[in-house]
Formats: structure tokens, sequence, C-alpha cells
């Protein structure tokens, strides 16, 4: 029990209960099952990011181009429903496609960051650039609605169970496929290796090239789960529509327990952090707090929780650091 | 099969501008402990290297292992073949749990998807930490563990290997008396067994204690391979430098002059408490203690890097508070970190910038801009002074070797004029020759009227250099003892075990943390 309170997820869980009974009193609305659904559902698309940008998180990294990479998987499969039949196949075959054009994306920049060694900021902010361009360039900016959508994939967007939209239950997979990733194959274990001491990992023949690679693939693989997320929320194809959500993705990781240096981090603790982001986005909502305040808000929940851990992180060396000195 | 484990034969290694290696052997028998020695820069890490396949060797390079001809090209290939190393700096992961840490490694040759057995690396790990001895919890992460047990963690990975071949780079050097004791008992055990172990020390003694074959290397060249019983300390000694070199126990006696620096009282929670001395004019202040002693915290807090809780400070009689380390250089207090190359030294940048850096606001132009002019000038007068080589002040620091850097950061802070200078382990990393120097031009600024306090965990250094000498142990002061009457026992005595204990010093090979060699 003890060691459950001593760990960060803990104290960012106590952190949202406290959040849900400030809001359940601005607000008679906030504490209802239907809200709660509807703020999870909305924010599946950055729960699903964010779970892959945790992985890259941990091994030091950054991914800042995940938005723009949604966003040309969405662009692409809008524009593939065209061709596809109106059966249950369409849907496999998206199933199929999108995570390969993410996979595709994610490994460029994985291959740029480890067999080329740029540093993931630069790499990653150039392709954010390149897909917005392209993207523009193919779209025109425009909006592309459901009317040419195959019946199925609505059917499948509208889908629910036990009263609980499917894009929940997506959710639900992609978080504990991860989890079972980090936590119990060798290759999980190389990120969480990779991002504590890259030098030792190297020391012990660990891949590092391919683990970075792995990383940045994933990334883009869950890239592609969350266009066909995004699109089966939104029921339409919009190129602006996740225009810097990457931010909120990575505050998200951030408030949720990952070093942002790497090493330390957990699927739990993200999930945990993108709840406690959505109820507050939620919550200024409902308060009617304007859209301006939101950002502000949010921007500095994230610098003062990367904050509180480096101090508490640095407490914890300075800790040992200590020589017994003799009364 | 041969009696040989491991050969490497050819081994060469050409860096950019350097030629690290040249046509270097080494053989190593089963079951046998191998001592690698050398100066600093002779080339063992890179062998090393070369040995753990992180650094490919020039072409013509050969391997056996076990007889037959093998292929070294990445570490993987070493860790199959059952070669484990040890580095100085360990291989650990702070984020990872300490069964875990001893685990890693072992399955890099499989499948990523491969699922990781929790209940494997926890029979595996405790099993490795019993056999040393070792009561921690294998749950725990590793950065919550001393630098001593993290050592240990390394090593109970090696065991856990099932390793043909351990590599141990400096394994002592951040060990207890006890836990160093108990590595002895290990490695004994390991020959039992027909392992092999290739140990790399600076501490003399503890290689004759351990190691039942010599293999030299100087300036990257072979020197040879010996058999302990026909080796001795001096002729190992002469065989690293190429000359023969032994600290002269200092024996000059010095006219103390007035009191220069005064610590009263000096206590720091956590750190030390009651430090109290005198430093007078034209004697250099040794003060010595093992690792964890609390010596560099001191220094750091006269310095103005931490803060002391109580306590005073004066300098020729006028009480200080020394709020930051801008501060203590204003009052003319130096401090020479031992980490020069990262808090010493600007690598990248030029000699003179280097020297320049700390009094860059006085060096003004008619414009009131920095004057090239006088910053060159400044510099071209202390590479003269210290003979600071090749006398190139535009080459970049890091370029020169670690004597010579050693001497840009001494010029760095000549420069402020200080009325003091704390040399933290000044010699450490330095070869022999370079050494001497350093520690002549110690004795040179205590003659000129600077107050010279040194630092350092080498005896030997200690008794050639200090006039007086205190001894710390666990952040307080044990002893105190003017060289005439110190010798290597009776500090070792005192930092062991302090005052209280009035018996006649009985160890000698135990006391493994200040290194009695060279």
């Amino acid at each position: 029990m003890k060691s459950i309170i001593k760990q960060k997820e803990f104290s960012i869980f106590m952190i949202v209960v406290l959040l849900c009974v400030v809001l359940s009193f601005v607000s008679p609305v906030f504490l209802t099952f239907e809200n709660f659904l509807d703020i999870i559902e909305g924010n599946v698309v950055m729960a699903i990011l964010a779970v892959g940008m945790t992985l890259v998180i941990i091994t030091g990294d950054i991914d800042v181009s995940v938005a723009a990479a949604t966003t040309a998987v969405a662009v692409i499969i809008g524009n593939l429903f065209s061709f596809l039949p109106d059966s249950w196949i369409s849907i496999l075959i998206l199933f199929l496609i999108a995570p390969v054009i993410g996979i595709i994306i994610g490994a460029i920049n994985g291959l740029l960051v480890s067999k080329i060694k740029i540093p993931a900021i630069v790499v990653t902010l150039g392709t954010l650039n390149i897909i917005n361009g392209l993207v523009l360039y193919l779209t025109n900016g425009q909006y592309l609605n459901s009317s040419n959508f195959p019946k199925p994939f609505l059917t499948f967007a509208n889908f629910e169970f036990l009263g609980i939209p499917i894009l929940v239950y997506l959710l639900t997979a992609v978080a504990i496929l991860t989890w079972f990733i980090l936590k119990h194959t060798l290759i999980g274990r190389s990120v969480l290796a990779i991002g504590g001491k890259s030098q030792s990992a190297v020391r012990v023949g660990i891949n590092y090239n391919k683990v970075k690679l792995f990383v940045f693939a994933y990334m883009g693989f869950l890239a592609g789960i969350a266009a066909i997320a995004q699109t089966a929320y939104t029921k339409a194809v919009d190129p602006n529509g996740l225009l810097g959500v990457e931010m909120m993705v990575i505050a998200a990781v951030v408030l949720g327990g990952t070093n942002i240096q790497g090493g330390r981090g957990s699927i739990q603790g993200t999930l945990l952090g993108v709840l406690l982001l959505a109820i507050m986005q939620n919550g200024m909502i409902l308060a009617h707090i304007d859209t301006f305040w939101q950002k502000v808000v949010t921007g500095a929940i994230i610098v003062i929780a990367v904050s509180y851990d480096q101090i508490s992180y640095r407490r914890q060396q300075a800790k040992l650091a200590k020589i017994e000195v003799e009364a | 099969m041969s009696e040989y484990l491991l050969q490497m034969k050819n081994i060469s290694k050409t860096f950019p501008g350097v030629k690290a290696l040249d046509n270097v052997e080494l053989e190593i028998k089963k079951g046998e402990v191998h001592a690698l020695i050398g100066e600093n820069g002779a080339g063992k890490s890179t062998l090393i290297k070369i040995l753990a396949g992180v650094y490919t060797p020039d072409p013509g390079a050969r391997f056996f292992f076990e007889g037959k001809e093998a292929e070294i090209s990445k570490p993987l290939d070493a860790t199959m073949k059952g070669i484990s190393i040890i580095y100085q700096d360990l291989s650990l992961f702070p984020n990872l749990s300490v069964a875990e840490n001893i685990y890693i490694g072992r399955d890099s040759h499989k499948k990523p998807w491969t699922k990781v057995k929790w209940n494997d690396i926890k029979k595996i790990a405790n099993k490795a930490l019993k056999e040393l001895d070792m009561d921690i919890d294998a749950s725990i992460p590793v950065e919550q563990l001393s630098i001593a047990q993290q050592q240990m963690v390394e090593i109970a990975r090696a065991l856990a290997f099932d390793s043909k071949l351990i590599v141990m780079d400096e394994p002592t050097s951040s060990l207890s008396a006890g836990e160093v004791e108990k590595l002895y008992n290990v490695i004994d055990k390991l020959k039992k067994q027909g392992i092999s172990i290739i140990f790399i020390s600076h501490k003399l003694k503890e290689l004759f204690k351990v190691s039942d074959r010599f293999t030299v290397l100087r300036d990257g060249k072979f020197v040879g391979s010996y058999d302990a019983q026909d080796m001795t300390e001096p002729k190992l000694i002469q065989l690293m430098v190429g000359r023969n070199v032994t600290y002269e126990k200092n024996q000059a006696t010095v006219e103390v002059g007035e009191t220069i620096f005064k610590v009263n009282q000096l206590s720091k929670e956590g750190n030390f408490k009651d430090i109290s001395f005198e430093l007078r004019k034209g004697e250099v202040l040794g003060i010595t203690g093992l690792v964890g002693s609390g010596r560099t915290e001191l220094a750091q807090a006269i310095f103005g890097i931490s803060t002391p809780d109580a306590g005073t400070i004066e300098l020729y009689g006028k009480k200080l508070s020394i709020r930051n380390s801008a501060g203590a250089v204003k009052e003319g207090v130096a401090y020479i970190p031992e980490a020069r190359q990262t808090q010493g030294l600007v690598l990248e940048q030029s000699v003179i910038n280097n020297i320049s850096l700390p009094i860059i606001s006085k060096l003004k132009n008619k414009f009131r801009l920095t004057d090239r002019k006088q910053e060159v000038k400044l510099a071209e007068e202390y590479v003269k002074t210290l003979d600071i080589r090749p006398a190139l002040p535009h080459l970049d620091a890091g370029n020169l070797s670690g004597g010579n850097q050693q001497k840009i950061v001494i010029a760095k802070w000549l420069s402020t004029k200080p009325k003091v200078i704390i040399f933290d382990e000044p010699t450490n990393g330095i070869d022999i020759g370079a050494k001497t120097e350093i520690h002549k031009l110690m004795r040179k600024l205590a003659n000129e009227g600077i107050g010279v306090i040194m630092i350092s965990s080498e005896l030997p250094e200690i008794l050639a250099v200090s006039d007086r000498i205190l001894v710390m142990r666990h952040g307080r002061i044990a002893g105190e003892l003017n060289v005439a009457e110190a010798t290597q026992e009776n500090i070792m005595h005192y930092a062991l075990q302090g005052k209280s204990n009035g018996k006649a010093p009985t160890f000698v090979a135990e006391s493994n943390q200040m290194s009695q060699g060279v």
C-alpha cells in the first residue's frame, strides 16, 4: 500500500480527484456519467498519441510531427473512402492501410534520428512542416465531409457496447498493448534502458539504432490508429483539425510523470495525464472561461509539473550524496 | 586445447591524428588474474574497448578465443563469448531495478518481441547477490544505491552472466576497505571456477596482491607480459614509465610565515563538522582522507559552491562571507576542481580564451571592449612561465595532454591573482612526468607567498608535496601531522580508524581507497 501511495501515478490520480471535486461545485453537469464519457471520447485521439509519445519521451527524444502525421493519414484515408466498397471489408482495409502509412512516416523520422543522428526535435519539426505543406497542397485546406464515407464506417463510428463508444475500447486496446510491450517485452525494456543511460545500453549489447527506429515507427503506427479514431469521431476530415495538438500530447505525457529527459514514465501515468488535461479543459468550458485563458492555464501547469519533477529528483539525488558525519 | 582463453594479436587503433594502440598483444590464460597496467593514456582503455567490441581495431587484428580464431566486431560478440566488462564509470541503468540491471544484456541476441521472464530475472539476480553476500533489495532502482553498492551490482551482473572472462577496470576505486576484501574473496572464488580476470588498477599494492601475471603497456605500445613472481614494484614502475621514478618525501624545512587563511569550526549538515585549521605563508597544506570523507565538500564550501551552516573563514585576519564562487574569486580564493575537463576548462576553446576567462571583464581597451591583444599577451606569459606545451596558445584546450590541460587551469586561476588556491586532486589522470612538474609548481607558488591547499588521495603525493597534513574521516578532521612525522601508514590509520584508537596501525594491504603506488 505504501508503495502505491509513493508512486507518482498516485499523486496525479489524487490531483484528478481533487479537480473533480472542485468542478462538481462549479457545475452540476460535470459529475455525470454522460459528461465523463464525452470527455473521454473527445480525447481518445490525444490519448492514443500520448501513449505512443510516452515511449518516444522515455528514450529521451521527442516527436512534434505526430499531429501532422495523424492528419496526413486521415487525409489519405478520407480520399481512399470513395474507392472503398460499402462493405465490412472496408473497415478491415482501413485498419491495415492507416497504420502502415503511419509506420512509414514514423520510420522516416526514426531513420533520420538513429542513422543520421539528427536531434529528434529538428527531424520532426522538419517532417511536421513537410507534411503540413503537402496536406494543404493536396487538399487546398478543404474540409472533407462524410458524404462519400462507406456506410459500414459510419456504423462503426457510432457503435456502442454496454453504452460505451467503440473509440473508448480502441483506446483501451492501444493502452494495454503498449503497456504490455513496455513492461513485458525485450524491446520495451530496451526502450527504458536507453532512456536510463544510452551508453550502458550500447555496452550491454542493446541495438540503440533499432530501438530508436522502433519507438518512432510505433509512434507512427499509433498516429495511423489515431487517424481512424479522429475520422470516426468527427465523421469528417479537417486538414487543420489537429493543428497544435502535438503540444497537448507532449503536455499530457509530461503531466503523467514521464521524465522529459528520458528513463522514467508509464502508460498508466500518461492516461492520467490526458485525463487531467481533459478534465481541466472541460471544467474551464463549463465554468465559461475564455479559450485564451485555457491556454495560459494549460501552459502554466506544464511548466509547474516539469519543475516539480526536476526539483524532487534533485532532492533525491542530494540525499544520496550525503556523508555520514561522526557525531 | 590451448592453455590460453584469449589471445589478441596485432591490435592497432588509429584515431584521427593519434595512434592509440600500436601492434599490441594480450594473452590471458584460463583461470588467471591478469593485471593490465600502464600510465594514463597508455592505451589500456582502448584495448579493453576493442575487446568489448565497442571499438573496431585497425585491419590486421586477430582474436583467438579458446584456441579458435574469433571475431569481435560488436558488443554482442563479446557478450556471447562470455566476456564481461566492468567499466570504471559503470554501465548501469539508474532507472531500472537492481535485478533487471543484473540480468540485462542476457537476451540482447533474442528477438525484440521476446517476453521478459520476470521470475527468472529475480531468481538469477538474487543468486548473484547472495554469492556476493550483498543484502540489498533487488527490486529498488539502482539510482537509490551508493556508488559502492552500484559497483557490486555491476560485479553481480558479471557473475550472473556465467562469464568466462571478466574485465574489471579500477574496480576498487569507490569501494570501502570491507567491500574490497569481499571483492578479493569473489576474485578467488572466480579463479577456482576457472574464470579469467583482467584487472586494471593504479594501486600497485593491490595489483601484486591479486594478480598472477602482468601485461604492461606504454604510450600505446606493448612492453611485455610478466609472471608476478618475477616482478617487483620498482621494476614494474620502471616498465610503465620507461624510467625510474619514485617520489621523494618532502624534506624541505620551510620558513613558516604569518597566517594567511583560517577556518574556524566550519560545519555543514550532512557533509562535515567542526573543521578548523590554519594555513601559513610558505607552506603547502595537504588534506587527505578516503573518498567520501568530506574533503571535496569542504573545499567547495570554502569556495562558495555550497554554503556552510556554521563557522567562519578568515583571510589575512579579515572575515569572509562568501556566498558564491564569484564572491570567492573576488576575495582571492581560487579552486581548481577535480573534474578538470568538465569543471575546469572549456575544451572547445583556445588556450588563450581559457586563461583569460576569469578576468575577461578587466581586459578592456579604450573603447571598453575586450582587448584581444592583452588576452594573448596574458596567455603567452603563462604558457612561458608554466611551460605549457605545445606553446601554441591558439590551440583548443582539448587538444593538449592532461598535464598541460591542468597547467591551463592553474594559469587561469593565477590570472586572478589569488591569495589562496585549493587544488583538488591536481594530478588525477596525469602521467608521472607531468605530475612531478605540477608538484614543483605548487611548491613554487607556496614559496611566492600564495596559500596552497592540496586535496589528494594519493599518499605518496601528499607526502611529497605537503608540509602539514590534515586527515579527514567521516566529515571530521581525524588527525593532523607534520610531514616529518607522517608516513603512509599513520595517515591511513587516521583515515580508517580515527584518533580515538591509540593502537599502532596494523593495516597496510587493506587500505585500498588511497593509492599507495604511483
